[in-house]
């Protein structure tokens, strides 16, 4: 058999009326890699993320994770299969305490690692704080340690960086690298902001106007003309 | 009147002071119709505990599922008619009534919220007027069945549950097991909060997509909840119709829904004993207002607009603060 | 059997005028005004009051300008000031609202059933098909269908009437058009709440005035508004008349089983599609 494919999507379409946002996209994600998607607003990315996690409908094509075909599966379903999301508008619960939410996502999990992940995420201190009252930047890493709870086969991150300040970025990509490493969890890292990307991802997937424009490590992405002209030349 | 203090300590302190607190306030009730000599007065209490029971069921709802019923009294109405009609058709005795009458409106409830739970808040609450008052519709216009407007009286044997009705008929009495039944919700309400599912539906409350997404399935939970706060309610119909063997489509109005849900607001639905506060203040404020003007309506009104506007955490939010708090629930 | 259909239309066409005003406000400002009928109500009323002194057009004319005002005075006082709330807090407001009305008309008119002779120049009938038919109960079924095709028309022609439309689908983005929320919401409003108080006058006649009749046309026109989908004109136009032909079957054939099926459908199309029918945001 050929090596183990831990994510695919296979041949996603989705259109409305005449408009695509994602057209005939194919991605494949080995075990254990970190894999980047990067491209400008509107080139699909948020689709096939949500697609990938089972919050779109309307969609044609396949996702498989590992080797299983999960296309039909509940939200719910993915999550108990092992792939855990986190959201770029932070999607947390506001009135909770952090240990309270991260109890809760604990007892849905096979590992209830709550220490672990408030330790790693460095929330240990804001434990009994509500969601509401943390600072941005410790909502972000909350919403992140709820998909981190129970060391997922798969996380799909969905700009875990976004409005965070250039040291909480590198911080946290470091952070994702090391339990990346540590757990052998396959990254699926949707990012605008490059350092991160280029510092962590084994491999990045560009995409434009809803389809795959170029794919390869980032040293050969870096040197696509039509990916610098068409990203890599207006960073966020 | 329903005072509880919260203590830092072993897990288990904080159950066991809740019960203890909810035993004491019941032997304050007893002390309280012991005193008391003026029918009127306690049978204002009598009226107000029944109503808290009922407003005690909104509130839970709005707590827990974070969405605010207008129809609640449907399940009240319901409870009521069913004891009355199973009596009158000779269906059963009237500790079967009772029985029915628990059950019937908190399944009910279960079937419709199956089915209406994953309605968005607002078209919820506009839901909740429209099916309530569908009940009571078709209590009115099903005369050959409910009496119509008119209503139906029962007759009761001399005792029920081995306990002589006499006791549900005479306000003294009744008070203290209105507000024994009252305490005893409070309390189970309480736990059920704090139960690892009570925080479960608190945090599907605060973001379904999330809870989802961390893999639970969020339409039972939500479900459970509604059947359990038409349970409630349904006790409150029970009292109610074995205090006054009469009842009429009144029972099921909007009006009454809208009562509960303005008692549960006063009170303050964060915490659990608070829509009683509000039920009390309400009945009293009611009474005193009757005594001076005719405008009772308009200004329970105003006092709504105020309580939201200005205290969002109603009456017994605020007294709420007043203690130490260790968690989110109260 | 036509006499049947149009007297379903009657119903449906005062029903569509005070729900339209519902569709107004939802799609602008994003809330339920629970107090809509009761304006729909004290438009009645007025309507009452004035027509016993200056004529019945003066009356539907007084209504409609009084309740607009009131509307107006809503948007500044109640609608934009909690707009960043949670909506909730709106729906509490309104039906406390709601409440002091219903005291408000009961201290001014009294509690008891009022009654409003129809115009004298529209007390007869006319002919249609070889059915004789009441002349007033044509007026509304012609009003309702004028206000349906003059919204339809502004909604398409005006720039407003672009920016509601537009609103009703996304409200934020259309925000940042540019365009001042504020002063247009205020002319929405009330033209919303001068509907309901002309629907009111109108319905005058046709009703008997009490207290009460604000709150039973308000879950009227919820389940029309939510059948149709909250933010829908077409739908609520089509639910409307949908639900006024169920209402008048209800009151000749199967009263209390035909009271429930508005209810019943209401459910069954949140069911199916929570949204309603035409769908929309809610």
């Amino acid at each position: 058999m050929a090596d183990a494919r831990a994510l695919e999507g296979i041949d996603i379409t989705r259109s409305f009326g005449g408009f695509f946002a994602l057209k005939g996209v194919s991605i494949s994600v080995p075990a254990g890699e970190i894999r980047g998607v990067i491209g400008p607003n509107g080139a699909g990315k948020s689709t096939l993320m949500d697609i990938l996690s089972g919050r779109a409908d309307r969609w044609t094509g396949n996702v498989r994770m590992f080797g299983e075909d999960i296309s039909a599966s509940s939200v719910q379903q993915r999550r108990r299969a092992g792939l855990a999301r986190s959201f770029q508008r932070t999607n947390i619960f506001p009135q909770l305490t952090v240990i309270d939410q991260l109890t809760i996502a604990a007892r849905m999990a096979e590992i209830a690692n709550v220490e672990e992940i408030m330790a790693e995420l460095t929330l240990t201190a804001l434990a009994h704080k509500r969601a509401a009252e943390i600072s941005y930047g410790d909502q972000r890493r909350l919403d992140l340690a709820l998909a981190l709870i129970g060391r997922p086969k798969i996380l799909l991150l969905d700009e875990p960086a976004a409005g965070l300040s250039i040291k909480e970025s590198l911080d946290l990509a470091h952070t994702l690298k090391d339990l990346a490493a540590r757990w052998g969890v396959t990254v699926l890292l949707v990012e605008h902001d490059m350092d991160v990307v280029f510092s962590i991802c084994h491999r990045i997937t560009v995409l434009h106007l809803g389809a795959v424009l170029a794919e390869g490590t980032p040293e050969e992405i870096r040197n696509v003309p039509d990916v610098v002209t068409a990203y890599l030349g207006s960073t966020t | 009147m329903s005072l509880r203090t919260v203590m830092v300590g072993p897990a288990l302190a904080r159950p066991v002071v809740a019960a203890a607190v909810a035993v004491a306030t019941i032997l304050i009730a007893a002390l309280v119709a012991m005193m008391v000599q003026s029918e009127l007065v306690m049978t204002l209490l009598t009226q107000a505990v029944i109503t808290a029971i009922l407003a005690t069921g909104v509130g839970f709802l709005i707590r827990q599922n974070g969405v605010v019923s207008f129809g609640h009294a449907a399940f009240y109405g319901i409870a009521c008619y069913t004891i009355v009609l199973t009596l009158r058709y000779g269906i059963a005795g009237p500790g079967l009534a009772i029985i029915l009458a628990l059950i019937i409106p908190t399944v009910v409830s279960f079937l419709l919220g199956l089915v209406i739970v994953r309605i968005p808040g607002i078209a919820f609450s506009m839901l909740t007027l429209a099916v309530g008052q569908a009940f009571f519709e078709f209590a009115m216009k099903a005369r050959q069945v409910t009496g119509g407007e008119d209503g139906l009286s029962i007759n009761l044997p001399a005792r029920i549950f081995c306990m002589p009705t006499a006791w549900f008929q005479s306000p003294h009495s009744m008070f203290v097991i209105s507000w024994a039944v009252l305490a005893l919700i409070v309390l189970g309400l309480w736990f059920v909060a704090e139960s690892p599912f009570g925080r479960l539906t608190a945090a599907i409350r605060e973001n379904e997509e999330r809870a989802r997404f961390i893999g639970y399935e969020t339409t039972l939970p939500r479900v459970l909840i509604l059947a359990l706060s038409a349970f409630v309610v349904s006790v409150a119909g029970v009292l109610f119709t074995l205090y006054n063997i009469f009842v009429s489509p009144d029972v099921l109005h909007w009006s009454l829904s809208g009562s509960a849900l303005i008692m549960a607001i006063i009170g303050g639905p964060q915490v659990t004993w608070g829509p009683t506060v509000g039920a009390i203040v309400y009945f009293f404020a009611k009474d005193l207002v009757g005594d001076l003007t005719e405008h009772w309506q308009g200004i329970i009104g105003l006092i709504l607009i105020a309580v939201t506007l200005v205290l969002p955490a109603g009456l017994g939010g605020a007294l709420a603060k007043l203690w130490p708090r260790s968690t989110a629930s109260g | 059997m036509l006499v049947q259909i149009l007297n379903g239309l009657v119903y449906g066409g005062l029903l569509y005028i005070v729900s339209v005003g519902l569709v107004l406000i939802f799609g602008l400002r994003r809330i339920v005004n629970f107090a809509h009928g009761s304006l729909f109500m004290i438009g009645a009323y007025i309507g009452f009051s004035v027509a016993a002194m200056d004529g019945f057009w003066v009356a539907v004319l007084a209504a409609a300008v009084v309740m607009g005002l009131v509307g107006a005075l809503l948007d500044l006082a109640v609608f934009q000031p909690l707009r960043r709330q949670d909506p909730i807090v709106t729906v509490l407001v309104t039906f406390g609202l709601l409440m002091v009305l219903e005291d408000f008309a009961q201290t001014i008119w009294g509690k008891d059933y009022l009654k409003m002779p129809v115009p004298p120049m529209l007390s007869g009938s006319v002919s249609i098909f070889g059915d004789s038919f009441p002349t007033y109960r044509l007026l509304v079924i012609v009003v309702a269908g004028a206000v349906a095709l003059g919204l339809s028309i502004w909604l398409r022609a005006s720039r407003i009437g672009l920016y509601i439309r537009a609103s009703s689908v996304d409200q934020f983005t259309t925000a940042m058009q540019g365009v001042n929320t504020d002063r247009v919401s205020i002319v929405v409003v009330a033209l919303g709440t001068a509907l309901a108080g002309l629907s009111g006058t109108i319905a005058a006649p046709l009703l008997a005035l009490s207290p009460s009749m604000g709150s039973d046309i308000l879950i009227e026109s919820f389940i029309v508004v939510v059948v149709g989908g909250l933010g829908s004109f077409a739908g609520a136009f089509v639910a409307a008349i949908v639900i006024g032909q169920v209402h008048n079957i209800g009151l000749v054939y199967l009263p209390w089983a035909a009271t429930m099926i508005p209810f019943v459908l209401m459910v069954i199309v949140l069911v199916w599609r929570p949204t309603g029918i035409a769908g929309s945001h809610v």
